[in-house]
């Protein structure tokens, strides 16, 4: 076995060295070959494909793709790379079920099959939706926790603590997380729910490891998220998180999102470097011993959007190779391209998460608007919408579900560049009571019945 | 081999990404006595911007315009190097000094726009990632850049677009560089707020500025 501190001797001393050019264009070539070598095809008809074979040609493209490339470390740039053996080693070790959140929040996420009956859970709430500090986060935070829906929450700093900027590394992100933490566990306590299962995600080690306290931050039955830079691309801050967190005993949550014409090329490329990103994710940041995944593709242009057809295509085929060829747990959160307070967010909430679902994955962030327009642009509703969505979805096959996505996609994909900003939570909730506007859940119901008219019943 | 064919050639080696046979077709330009300015605009920019266009309706992809963009610098100096340095430096659209900002490690919406700027003809310098204002000042000096141009991803990061414009207005110099922002976090709002020249908010409209910027608008 390959042990966490072999892993930080190959990233810091002893792994070849590339140029980070080299790398990225080796990531291009061996994406290309292997996509021919396959026969991977992206087919714009079938953003959910059914076919089994293909989903196990992706695994074995995506196993020879890690075995040359590895990981790269951005600081030392060298390449972290293992064998064969190893990686297969540490499949072996990944646990198909880990039990998250504590007392009465308890539960257990385990991994999924393909088409599994089982209902998926909903962890995430709105990612990062720009929340203001201070009460407005608590209300807002509040406003996703009172959702029964809802298995556990997925967040970060606010922009500002203290009425100051904080910048990534900075000594007032290590406030801004602790302050972040301590107002989400306040929210979870104000709903009754304290042990509901979080999730950090602050840019720098320091932060993140400042936000872990077992009273009124980070727990041992929570996790921290720790990014991968596209393609296939670590960081000491990442490692650093991987350390801790082996120390402290809480999950970690490594995630990737390989760029659809990026360095791995096209759809095809993209799904298999989502593949690698499970090995990178097993091995480096050590999801062997613990943790789950969150996982999918974004595109170059319009910006970080998750909802477009090709998307949908890598993530839903990524989860079929990871669900039939290994035990790990994990899914994707949704960024979309229109803000909250939209028919059009709803749309593309559902999409998604009928795709995930549908492919042997969990909701693991959320959902929230790609770009954001303004402050606390997200609320309770958005999640709740999710998580129905979601549970509804869970023993769906997937040709249904592709028929049922290609409905919903053609509602909207015409409009991912130029989609509407959607509103702020105090435009959408009523503050003192903490429920959505009549006008807000308006389009909530008519939404579900769209949906339902469409075959998914939401109860 | 009649002009046209070579032009031709010139073009379709950017198109393949055939950095060898860019630089062939270049000398061969030469040799037949074409105008090198000539062999650059109606051939290696024809390519590039067929490229550019390809790229933007996703038919090919961020590689693939790295790869053209090699090719067409390395025929490019090919042609410029027989022409005396002030034309070949009326030729170039401008310097460009560019990076992602100190704190953020984010490198492929700058590296798009790098080679974006180095296809529309800028002589462009790349200091990678996590860039220290003062590098940025430092480099531009040196290569007695137009443009400092500073992309952020994180809402974190982008504050030091702002120290940037500050530290050249203490240094008296700000006049000297155009000033350039762009990045998954950065907003046009933003931009005017900090009172930076120009706001890239994509790949195309970075070039788009940039232009705009040299030709002093």
């Amino acid at each position: 076995m390959v042990s966490f501190w072999e892993v930080l001797d190959r990233a810091i001393n002893t792994g070849p060295m590339l140029e980070p050019n080299e790398f990225d264009m080796l990531i291009f070539r061996k994406t290309s070959e292997l996509a021919k070598e396959h026969d991977i095809r992206y087919d714009p008809n079938t953003p959910v494909p059914s076919d089994d074979s293909l989903a196990d040609d992706l695994f074995e493209a995506g196993l020879k793709l890690y075995l040359e490339t590895g990981t790269y470390c951005i600081n030392s740039h060298r390449q972290i790379k293992f064998s064969e053996e190893e990686i297969k080693d540490a499949l072996k070790d990944v646990p198909s079920k880990i039990l998250i959140g504590e007392g009465a929040e308890a539960k257990w996420l385990e991994r999924r099959d393909i088409e599994d009956r089982k209902e998926p859970l909903n962890l995430g709430g709105v990612i990062e939706s720009n929340p203001q500090e201070g009460e407005i986060f608590v209300k807002l935070y509040q406003s996703i926790a009172q959702e029964k829906v809802v298995d556990g929450i997925y967040f970060g700093p606010s922009p500002t603590v203290e009425g100051r900027a904080w910048r990534a590394g900075s000594p007032l992100e290590v406030h801004a997380g602790r302050c972040a933490a301590s107002w989400v566990r306040e929210a979870l306590r104000r709903v009754g729910r304290p042990g509901l299962h979080l999730i950090t995600a602050c840019p720098s080690a320091a932060a993140d490891i400042a936000t872990c306290d077992p009273g009124n931050g980070i727990r041992i039955s929570d996790a921290i998220a720790i990014p991968t830079t596209t393609e296939l691309k670590t960081d000491y801050d990442s490692l650093a998180k991987v350390a801790f967190s082996l120390d402290y005993g809480c999950y970690r949550n490594p995630y990737w999102l390989p760029m659809i014409g990026g360095y791995a090329g096209g759809p095809e490329g993209a799904a298999i470097a989502g593949v690698a990103g499970a090995f990178h994710s097993a091995l480096v940041c050590q999801t062997r011993i613990s943790g789950f995944n969150n996982a999918g593709a974004i595109l170059i242009e319009p910006k970080g959007v998750q909802t477009d057809r090709r998307v949908i295509w890598v993530t839903s085929l990524m989860w079929q190779a990871l669900s039939r060829n290994t035990n790990m747990i994990g899914g994707m959160g949704v960024t979309t391209a229109a803000g909250p307070g939209t028919e059009m967010m709803f749309l593309e909430n559902a999409a998604t998460a009928i795709a995930i679902v549908v492919s042997g994955g969990h909701i693991t962030h959320g959902i929230r608007k790609a770009v954001l327009a303004r402050p606390n642009q997200g609320s309770g509703l958005e999640p709740k919408f999710q998580g129905e969505v979601a549970k509804a979805a869970a023993g769906l096959k997937r040709a249904d579900a592709n028929e049922m996505i290609k409905a919903l996609l053609a509602k909207y994909e015409d409009r991912l560049a130029k989609a509407p900003e959607g509103r702020s939570f105090e435009e959408l909730y009523d503050l003192k009571t903490l429920t959505p506007k009549k006008d807000y859940l308006e389009i909530f119901y008519k939404m579900k019945k769209e949906l339902g008219e469409l075959g998914l019943s939401i109860e | 081999m009649q002009k046209d064919q070579i032009l031709e050639s010139l073009a379709k080696a950017v198109l393949e990404y055939d950095k060898e046979r860019a630089v062939e077709g270049a000398k061969k330009a030469l040799e037949l006595g074409l105008n090198p300015i000539e062999a650059l605009e109606k051939g290696l920019a024809r390519g590039i911007r067929e490229v550019g266009e390809k790229f933007a309706r996703m038919e090919i992809f961020l590689p693939h315009v790295v790869m053209a963009a090699e090719a067409m610098q390395a025929a490019a100096n090919v042609l410029l190097e027989t022409l005396p340095k002030e034309e070949a430096d009326k030729l170039s659209a401008g310097t460009i000094v560019i990076g992602t900002v100190k704190g953020d490690i984010h490198d492929i919406g700058k590296s798009l726009v790098k080679t974006m700027l180095s296809a529309a003809g800028f002589r462009v310098v790349d200091l990678g990632v996590d860039v220290p204002i003062f590098e940025f000042i430092r480099k531009a000096k040196e290569s007695k850049a137009d443009i400092i141009a500073m992309s952020a991803l994180m809402t974190t990061t982008i504050a030091e677009q702002r120290d940037l414009i500050e530290e050249l207005k203490r240094r008296g110099e700000r006049e000297k560089f155009k000033v350039l922002v762009g990045g998954g976090a950065v907003t046009e709002d933003w931009a005017r707020e900090i009172g930076a020249d120009g706001y890239g908010s994509d790949m195309k409209k970075a070039v788009e500025e940039a232009e705009r910027l040299i030709r002093g608008g």
